[in-house]
Parts: structure tokens; C-alpha cells; sequence
């Protein structure tokens, strides 16, 4: 099993000891390098949902929940996302170019068309959610290579809306 | 039906219809059983299982897919109260709130409205006549324009003049707005009608009214309103003011009284101001003034919310007074009972909205189930939620999930207060800005009171993060919780461990062997 916290951060692999309930990080690889592992002992806490984490002698609560590959934790007043990934998947990637969905939505407008030069930084398409209108921008100049919704679609998250080609 | 504490009343009436969802639904149907009225809850197909038709007496379904058809819809909601035996109507805040049409359509099925008469709500609502009314009254207001453009009508050129006349940058600010929806600032003319079009459609979508006018955009100026409450008698006082300066994309986000700006002067000032424009509409029940505090020290009437606000328990905890009682009971045509030398402040109070959204992207909506939801309590803690452990979050509604409130004898204790109550409040399986609110409390702008309305959209948010522990203990963490199994729901429903003595857990009255009463 793979494991990378927020965006950006690499993947880790790591190797788990059980010492009589007391769980430790015996490996710890990050890309395939080995890395120190964190000076921590985690324990089942007597509430579900709850591990007693040890960080350098220091002991705190985490809650932990999981949905879906992401595990929630929230430790010492902050909560933190750790997902999980099959060994040697590929990123969550959008299509090369391609422009997705920030979130659930419909489309009220698309600005552009089909073949049409567009510029950083230009609206292509204003989204709705949640009563709120938010605008799809180029991220990088191009050409409209394929829209792949119309007005009035309501789209999921991570739907690509747009492709933009050289 | 029993005799309520209305029923010798003037206009007397005994069970409360709620025209909302989510967290103002629920506190204003729990001050209704608090006082001894029944409650009525009314929802939609989305929120068949929420927290508001929970602790309603009794709810009506509302069927249909949109807003329109369900929250917005007061024909189905008049119809809803008829049926279940509700004789007042209250409206929370959002959505038919400040309809005047909805509020005489009340009026004429022989339902109590609790809120303002619909002439005030018309006048106020309507932030031309508002601006023009304050002119009137003598109450100061920011330079623009009034300009109404007509549906149909070339509105682009009529607009672009006035744009001109005003100057940029302005603020296009729909009519019959609020809540940051339908307001658009607009930097420079060739933004103008992508940014017209923008406002006019949201403002048509969430208050079904397209009229945009132009004002010109003070920048460097904090947002101040004054609380106000007028009874049927002609009693009207003020209950001091709030600071929202502390907003994104015009929608705010942490809320304050006493104003960090504002002394007893110019409390006393802006608060003379407010009663003088709530009475020069023959005010009744609870309203707000919003003014802005431009940073020469100068206020300029915004215009007047005829309603319960978001961020009316600041007021509450630093006064005492509770509004959803004081509306119940000037609704019923009884006196206020208080005069404003009447009126205290006492500490300071401080709320936070809890969104679901991601304060690192644009503070994009967000979605997902609520795996844990746990708040925080302790002296000086107020939570006002809309959802429960387990609740799913969707983008059918507002992605408000609660407000956190917190009360303290000074601002600096406050700031701690909520600090702590932020870091204690876990919600797990849906993208919050928790930590944001955090980051936000501490920077220095704030801690010292100096955030003006445009801080948070001039300011790299990004530079505000900071991660307190490391990526390699929270891979730790996760590789453990999935190692013990953590991802199964818990058997229990998620009560944990029961003192096996009293059925209650970790109960500090037991010792070993013996339970003490």
C-alpha cells in the first residue's frame, strides 16, 4: 500500500511493527527512498475512532475516520487527509490540458468555442453549486480542442468540462 | 390547542411554522418549545433526514427538486401551516425572509408574520428605496447612484454611463441582494458586463429579482452594523454593534462585538443613526443596520437586513438579551420591556462559520459525509449547528455546516477561547475551513483589530497555512488506524465505552467499587 498526505508530497511506503498493541513505523520509504521514521507509538484508545498517539514522548488523541482510500485525522487541533493508493498507480490525473470540474455542479454559460484561441487566465465556463457561480479560467494558452458539456449539464467533481491543445 | 404565552396577547398565537433549513431553523424552532409554542418544520426531499425536521413538534415535506419549489416556494409553505395548525410564521434569514410578498401573503391567511410589516420589508429590502430613504432621514450614505434597469431595456449602455458617472472601481450590488450574493465589485469598464451578467443571474437565481444598481467601492473600510429591535408601541432601541469586517468574496466569515474600532462615542453615534433609520420606516421586531466604517473614522448607511442575522448570538452573549424571544414576543404585539439605558455590554463575543469548502482553492464548495462531527463544549461555548455526526453534506444548500460562538470577558480571552474551541471542534469526511478560521484568528491583522473588508481577498491565503505536524506521523497514524481495523463503524453507534456502574461514561462520581450521588 501506498500513502501521500495533501497534494504534492510523493508517496510513501512504510512497514508496521506490532509490539503488543503498540504500533510503530519500523520502515519507512518515501519515491522509493528510505527515509527516518517518525519517533511515534500509536495505541487503540478505549472510544472507536481514537488512537493514543506518542510523538517524542508527547501524548496525544487523534481521531481517525475513513472514507472511501482517504483516512481523516484529526491530531493535535488540526485535521490532515492521508490517502491510500494501489502500489504503483498513477496520480489522480486530469487529461493533458484538460480542464475539470472544482467541484459538483451545473453549467450556466460556456464562454468559448470549439477550435477558438484562448489566453491564460480567460473564462472558458461559469459553474453553479451551492447557489454560488464560480468561473473556469484557462490555465495555460491554447486552442479549445474539445467541450464536452453544454448548458444546463449538471457535472461531478473532477469531470473534465474542457480540453485545450497547442 | 393549550394556551400558549401568547394567547392574551394582542395579536396572540401558539404555534410557530419555520420557513427554513439547517441552523436557524433549529434554533429558532428550539427557542419556539423553549417559550412554550408549538413548532412546525417544513422540508424538502434533500432534507428528509436533517437535523431541523428532527427537532421540530411536526414537519411538513415539501416535494419538488429546486429551491423554487421547496424554501422559496410560499405558496406550498403558507398551504403547510394552514394544514398543520401554525398561526405564526417565522422566516429565519435567507430565502423568503425578506420577501415583502411573502410576508402579506402571510398576513392575509390570517397567519401572525414574525417580522417587520411588508411596507418596511419592501422599502428596506429594496436597496434603491432604502438609499433614497436614508437620504431623507438625514442618514449618511456611500456616494453611487441609484439606477434601476428596467428588464429589456438596453441595460448595458445605461449601465456603462452610470458606471462612468460613479467611477471605478465600483461595486454592482443587486437590489434585492444580501449575503454577498448578486455583488460584484468591478475593477476596471471592460469587466462590466461579464460581471453584470454574473450578479444579475445569481441574484435572479437566489432571490428571483435581476435589478442590479452601482456604488462606488470603498476600499480600506471595515463593516459595522448595529442590532436593532422595535416593538408595535413605538419602542425602538439598538443592541450595539458587531464587526464583520472579517469576509471573503463579500460574504462573511468571523463576526465580533464589540467592534474593535468602535468606542463608546461612536457606539453611541452609529447607534443613534440605526434607531433613526429603523423608525423613519416605522420599524418592527428585529433588524440590522449595516453601515461601513471607512478608515477616516466616517459610517455610511449599507443597507438594512429586515431580519434575524447569521451572526446575531455575538449580540446575544454580550448583552443577555435573547432575539428569537424578543421577535416571538413583538410579533405578538406586546411591548419590549426594556428601554436602552436597559442595555449592557458585557465582554467580548466572537463567531466563526464553519463552511464546507477549501479555503486553499478558492474556497470551492465541498461535499462528502460527515464521518465524525464532534463540537466542543466548556463555559463561554456556543455551537449552533445545522448537521449531526453522519449527516451527508451535499451542494443542494448554502455550505454553511454551523456557527461557533464564543464569550469571554475580553477579546484577547475571546481570541483564546475560540482558538481552543476551533481546535476541539472534529469534523471528519468533508473538507472544512476549520483550520483556516485558525490560521485567520492568529495572523496579526486580526489579533489586533485591524482587518478591513477587503484583508482576506487582498491577502495570499496560502502564506497563512501552516502545518503543525509532520507528513511521516500522519502516514503513521493512517498505516495504524488501518492496521486495527478503524474503518468499521463502530457496533455501538459510536458511544464508546459504557461505565458498566451507572451506564454512563466516565462517570466521575464512581471510584472503584462505590458511585457516589
Amino acid at each position: 500500500m501506498e500513502w501521500s498526505v495533501g497534494e504534492g508530497t510523493g508517496r510513501y511506503t512504510a512497514r508496521v511493527s506490532d509490539s503488543e498493541g503498540l504500533l510503530s513505523l519500523s520502515s519507512l520509504n518515501l519515491d522509493g527512498l528510505a527515509v527516518n521514521s517518525p519517533d511515534v507509538s500509536i495505541s487503540r484508545a478505549n472510544q472507536h475512532g481514537r488512537l493514543r498517539v506518542e510523538i517524542a514522548g508527547a501524548s496525544h488523541l487523534a481521531h481517525v475516520a475513513k472514507l472511501g482510500d482517504d483516512w481523516w485525522v484529526h491530531l493535535d487541533g488540526r485535521i490532515h487527509v492521508v490517502r491510500m493508493h494501489e502500489p504503483g498507480s498513477a496520480e489522480d490525473e486530469s487529461v493533458e490540458g484538460g480542464l475539470s470540474a472544482p467541484m459538483p455542479g451545473t453549467i450556466l454559460e460556456i464562454l468559448v468555442k470549439q477550435g477558438q484561441r484562448v489566453r491564460e487566465g480567460q473564462a472558458l465556463v461559469v459553474m453553479e453549486a451551492m447557489k454560488m457561480e464560480h468561473r473556469i479560467q484557462a490555465p495555460l494558452a491554447g486552442e479549445i480542442t474539445k467541450l464536452h458539456y453544454s448548458v444546463g449539464d449538471r457535472v461531478e467533481m473532477g469531470a473534465t468540462l474542457v480540453e485545450i491543445g497547442d | 390547542m393549550t394556551a400558549g404565552p401568547f394567547s392574551s396577547a394582542p395579536r396572540p398565537f401558539s404555534t410557530v411554522l419555520v420557513a427554513n433549513r439547517g441552523e436557524i431553523a433549529v434554533r429558532v424552532l428550539q427557542a419556539a418549545r423553549e417559550s412554550g409554542l408549538g413548532s412546525v418544520a417544513v422540508y424538502s426531499d434533500a432534507d428528509a433526514g436533517s437535523l431541523h425536521v428532527e427537532v421540530a413538534d411536526e414537519a411538513v415535506h415539501i416535494s419538488g427538486e429546486t429551491l423554487a419549489d421547496t424554501y422559496l416556494n410560499s405558496e406550498a409553505i403558507i398551504s403547510a401551516a394552514l394544514s398543520s395548525g401554525a398561526d405564526a410564521v417565522h422566516p429565519g434569514y435567507g430565502f423568503l425572509s425578506e420577501r415583502s410578498d411573502f410576508a402579506s401573503a402571510v398576513a392575509d391567511a390570517g397567519l401572525v408574520w414574525i417580522g417587520p410589516p411588508a411596507e418596511t420589508i419592501s422599502t428596506m429590502g429594496d436597496k434603491i428605496s432604502a438609499r433614497i430613504q436614508m437620504i431623507k432621514s438625514g442618514v449618511p450614505v456611500i456616494p453611487g447612484e441609484e439606477l434601476t434597469v428596467p428588464d429589456g431595456a438596453d441595460h448595458l449602455g445605461t449601465l456603462a454611463a452610470c458606471a462612468a458617472r460613479v467611477g471605478y472601481p465600483l461595486l454592482l450590488k443587486a437590489s434585492a441582494g444580501g449575503g454577498g450574493k448578486g455583488m460584484r465589485a468591478v475593477q476596471e469598464p471592460k469587466m462590466l458586463r461579464a460581471e453584470y451578467e454574473a450578479a444579475s443571474r445569481e441574484a435572479s437565481a437566489a432571490f428571483g429579482d435581476g435589478t442590479i444598481y452601482v456604488e462606488s467601492l470603498l476600499t480600506g473600510a471595515r463593516h459595522i452594523e448595529v442590532q436593532i429591535i422595535a416593538d408595535s408601541h413605538g419602542n425602538c432601541i439598538h443592541l450595539n454593534e458587531r464587526d464583520c469586517s472579517l469576509q471573503r468574496r463579500h460574504q462573511k466569515v468571523i463576526e465580533e462585538s464589540p467592534s474593535p474600532a468602535v468606542d463608546s462615542e461612536l457606539r453611541q453615534a452609529m447607534g443613534a443613526a440605526a434607531v433613526k433609520a429603523a423608525e423613519s420606516v416605522g420599524y418592527e421586531g428585529a433588524g440590522t443596520v449595516e453601515f461601513l466604517l471607512s478608515s477616516r473614522g466616517k459610517f455610511y448607511f449599507l443597507e438594512m437586513n429586515t431580519r434575524l442575522q447569521v451572526e446575531h448570538p455575538v449580540t446575544e452573549m454580550t448583552t443577555g438579551i435573547d432575539l428569537v424571544l424578543k421577535q416571538f414576543e413583538v410579533a405578538a404585539g406586546l411591548p419590549l420591556g426594556i428601554i436602552q439605558a436597559d442595555v449592557g455590554l458585557s465582554g467580548h463575543a466572537i463567531e466563526a462559520r464553519v463552511y464546507a469548502e477549501d479555503a486553499s482553492r478558492g474556497f470551492l464548495p465541498c461535499v462528502g459525509r460527515l464521518a465524525t462531527w464532534k463540537t466542543p463544549q466548556g463555559p463561554g461555548i456556543r455551537v449552533d449547528s445545522g448537521v449531526r455526526q453522519g449527516d451527508a453534506v451535499t451542494i443542494d444548500f448554502d455550505p454553511m455546516l454551523a456557527k461557533l460562538i464564543v464569550h469571554a470577558p475580553t477579546r484577547r480571552a475571546a481570541l483564546r477561547r475560540l482558538d481552543t474551541a476551533l481546535s476541539n471542534l472534529i469534523a471528519l469526511g468533508v473538507t472544512t475551513n476549520i483550520g483556516f478560521l485558525r490560521d485567520v484568528i492568529a495572523h496579526q491583522a486580526f489579533t489586533t483589530g485591524s482587518v478591513t473588508t477587503d484583508f482576506l481577498d487582498s491577502s495570499d491565503i496560502s502564506g497563512f497555512s501552516h502545518t503543525e505536524v509532520e507528513s511521516t506521523v500522519l502516514v503513521a497514524v493512517a498505516c495504524a488506524a488501518q492496521r486495527l481495523g478503524l474503518e468499521r463503524a463502530p457496533s455501538d453507534g459510536g458511544l464508546g465505552a459504557l461505565d458498566e456502574h451507572t451506564g454512563h461514561p466516565g462517570d466521575p462520581f464512581r471510584t472503584l467499587t462505590r458511585s457516589f450521588p
